[in-house]
């Protein structure tokens, strides 16, 4: 059994929008996974690429439950995102990044480190504090335990909150585009601290645009188009073969500047 | 006497009823000047505010200061009660819409300054390089952005300022409060008389309130 | 001019300006203390799914805002005995004044939990924290510390309108103001004490407040 099961998931959403030509509020059903199915294992870097809009952060939002699946299934651990009473299990295992840095604005980082463990798994301070030190040093921010979160880069934030996502032990962490808000110069910084995750064999599944992290980090590599998964490939394959013989996956990669 | 005793609600006659609708009369008549005046005075308090002078822009702030941060009940007593230790008297009724008035302008200084200073820099600039001096850009660039920031703001000034206007039955105006009271004590009736003359207050106001509320979502922007 | 100001006078009172100031306290701690129970409480009715909760809200903020404290004074003062509720005047007026404040109190909390994005709400839920968890460790706290000068600014007002309480009997600094004028015949001198300390003492409030304010900031 694999440790995320997507089993013919379908995720539409309503949008409103204003027709000009009847003056009137029309409400438009906009499918995002149409039937979709895939799994993931406990092992290595996947990362989800594809053109804007094709359903990959509702993919990374609908396993961690944060949207509700019109059909079809989603399978944490053999737990159902359906199930209400399971959720905050499934949360547990899979960890969740965002794009948009949120750091808990009322607490300094090693408050925002130590709130899940303490609240949530009956750890002790006195635990969670060395727990908390012990990632802040692996995300290169043990200087910064007292810091608040506007003293803080964009690239900082987000180291914090990945070793945020860490201190609950997650199975798995959903990285939902999490360098795409930062300046170059930042997005290098938190690559760096996810490579170094992948080489002590955290599992993680990433939608981004990074190709270069894919290219040395990957294990993986789904590309989605239009809410399908159009390749899954090993990285090597992907680069070689499909790069070569599938035409969307090339247009892709050079539209990209790849 | 107990509200289930029935028998005594008919102490309560239709005379009274008159006798607080005419005192209503009299509150909104007082809300209404004082609400004038005050916001004639505070709107010129509020412009010299805004100022570029440092020394000019305070000056408001010593008449306004006080009479934010004291009780008006206070205020009223003063002019009321303390004026005339030094010679000048005044009848309930002047004192009543001197101290609202004052007050009123106090409020509305602060919420014309805030109203004009939200307006951005860049429409100041943009009024000057068309050419306007600066009575220009104050009448047709920031008065017109600064005043849907206002009027909102000013009715609910202008409804709690009506609610407050019932301190001035404390020096024996016959207001809707006093009304209130005197029906009450006649009565014997005070929770019926009170929760009559609340609605009464309730429904000179809430219109009010619902209009503040509309503007402020139409004009989609507050402070 | 032929007045002679005399604040020399009114030392002998001291004892019982002094009183005045405890009851005004007092009368304003415990008022503060329920105004802010209830408006965290009916902020969150206001925010609730549940229809009913959030009209009965509604409702209570907008009858508070659209009648006199003073009326609502004498409508619990007078009108609680017509229930067999007898309840001394130190109560009722607590309890009104309360009542009274909650109602602004609400508005500002709820300010607020509107301000707080759903980005929070997500980074919560994805460590696993359940509505109520993330309720308590991380939007109220913030929606507090957001509310926090408004807030203050709501309960100095409260300590202002406190002064109304001298109508049910109570001798608050107010009332004591009263009584003194009476007996002394200085109005003036004292209402312009009065005038003067209520003004010092708001700004002295606002001044700490903005300085602790400035501590506990909190950047969104």
């Amino acid at each position: 059994m694999a440790m995320i099961e997507v089993k013919n998931v379908t995720k539409s959403f309503q949008i409103q929008s204003f027709d000009e030509s009847t003056k009137k509020y029309i409400k438009t059903k906009l499918t995002v996974l149409q039937d979709f199915s895939v799994d993931f294992d406990q092992q290595g870097v996947t990362v989800l690429i594809g053109p804007s809009g094709t359903g990959k952060s509702t993919l990374l939002r609908c396993i961690n439950g944060l949207e509700t699946i019109d059909e079809g299934d989603i399978l944490v651990d053999g737990m159902s995102v359906r199930d209400k009473h399971k959720l905050k299990n499934i949360r547990l295992t899979c960890g969740m990044v965002f794009q948009q840095t949120v750091l808990f604005p009322h607490l300094n980082v090693m408050q925002n480190l130590t709130l899940g463990p303490r609240k949530l798994l009956g750890m002790s301070m006195a635990q969670a504090t060395d727990k908390a030190k012990h990632l802040l040093n692996k995300v290169g921010l043990i200087s910064k335990e007292k810091a608040r979160h506007f003293e803080l880069s964009g690239g900082e934030q987000q180291r914090i909150a990945i070793a945020r996502a860490l201190m609950m032990d997650p199975k798995a962490l959903l990285l939902d585009e999490i360098t795409s808000a930062l300046d170059p110069e930042m997005t290098s910084e938190v690559l760096h601290i996810l490579e170094d995750l992948a080489a002590d064999g955290v599992c993680m599944i990433a939608v981004t645009h990074e190709m270069v992290f894919a290219r040395h980090v990957a294990r993986r590599i789904i590309f989605m188009d239009k809410g399908a998964v159009a390749v899954d490939a090993d990285k090597d394959e992907f680069f070689t073969v499909h790069r070569k013989e599938n035409e969307r996956v090339a247009s892709f990669l050079k539209f990209i500047g790849e | 006497m107990s509200v289930f005793d029935f028998a005594s609600y008919a102490k309560f006659r239709w005379s009274d009823m008159v006798l607080i609708f005419r005192a209503a009369g009299l509150t909104l008549q007082i809300t209404l000047i004082s609400l004038a005046f005050g916001t004639l005075i505070g709107l010129l308090l509020g412009i010299v505010r805004c100022s570029k002078n440092q020394v000019l822009n305070k000056l408001p702030l010593l008449i306004m200061e006080p009479l934010r941060n004291s009780p008006l009940i206070v205020q009223l007593f003063l002019v009321y009660y303390g004026l005339p230790s030094l010679g000048i008297r005044m009848p309930a009724m002047t004192a009543a819409l001197l101290t609202l008035s004052l007050n009123t302008s106090a409020f509305f200084a602060v919420l014309v300054h805030s109203s004009i200073i939200a307006v951005p820099r860049g429409q100041w600039e943009s009024g000057y390089a068309i050419g306007f001096n600066k009575l220009q850009v104050y009448v047709y660039v920031i008065a017109r952005q600064a005043i849907r920031l206002l009027i909102p703001q000013a009715i609910t000034l202008y409804i709690s300022q009506l609610q407050t206007s019932s301190l001035v039955s404390f020096v024996s105006l016959q207001d809707l409060t006093k009304a209130g009271q005197i029906v009450a004590q006649k009565t014997l009736l005070p929770f019926l008389i009170y929760a009559i003359v609340a609605a009464v207050y309730f429904a000179l106001t809430y219109p009010l309130a619902r209009v503040a509320r509309y503007l402020e979502k139409r004009m989609g922007f507050t402070i | 001019m032929g007045y002679q100001l005399n604040f020399r006078v009114l030392s002998q009172y001291s004892d019982l300006f002094l009183s005045g100031i405890v009851l005004t306290g007092k009368i304003s701690l415990g008022a503060m203390v329920i105004s802010f129970i209830l408006g965290i409480v009916l902020a969150i009715m206001r925010q609730s799914k549940n229809k009913i909760a959030r009209r009965i809200a509604g409702l209570w903020v907008e009858v508070l805002r659209n009648t006199p404290f003073l009326i609502q004074l004498f409508f619990f003062y007078y009108g609680l005995p017509q229930f067999g509720i007898y309840v001394d005047a130190l109560t009722v007026g607590i309890v009104a004044l309360g009542i009274n404040a909650s109602a602004p109190n609400c508005e500002v909390i709820r300010s607020g939990l509107l301000a707080i994005k759903t980005g929070y709400y997500e980074a919560s839920a994805a460590l696993g924290f359940s509505k109520l968890q993330n309720f308590l460790f991380v939007v109220l706290p913030i929606s507090l510390r957001l509310a926090f000068k408004p807030l203050t600014s709501n309960f100095v007002n409260l300590v202002l309108t406190s002064s109304v309480c001298y109508s049910i009997t109570l001798m608050e600094i107010m009332g004591v103001a009263k009584t003194v004028s009476a007996r002394s015949n200085r109005p003036f001198e004292i209402y312009l004490i009065l005038l003067i300390s209520y003004t010092l003492f708001t700004y002295a409030v606002s001044f700490i407040a903005k300085a602790i304010d400035k501590r506990i900031e909190i950047r969104l």
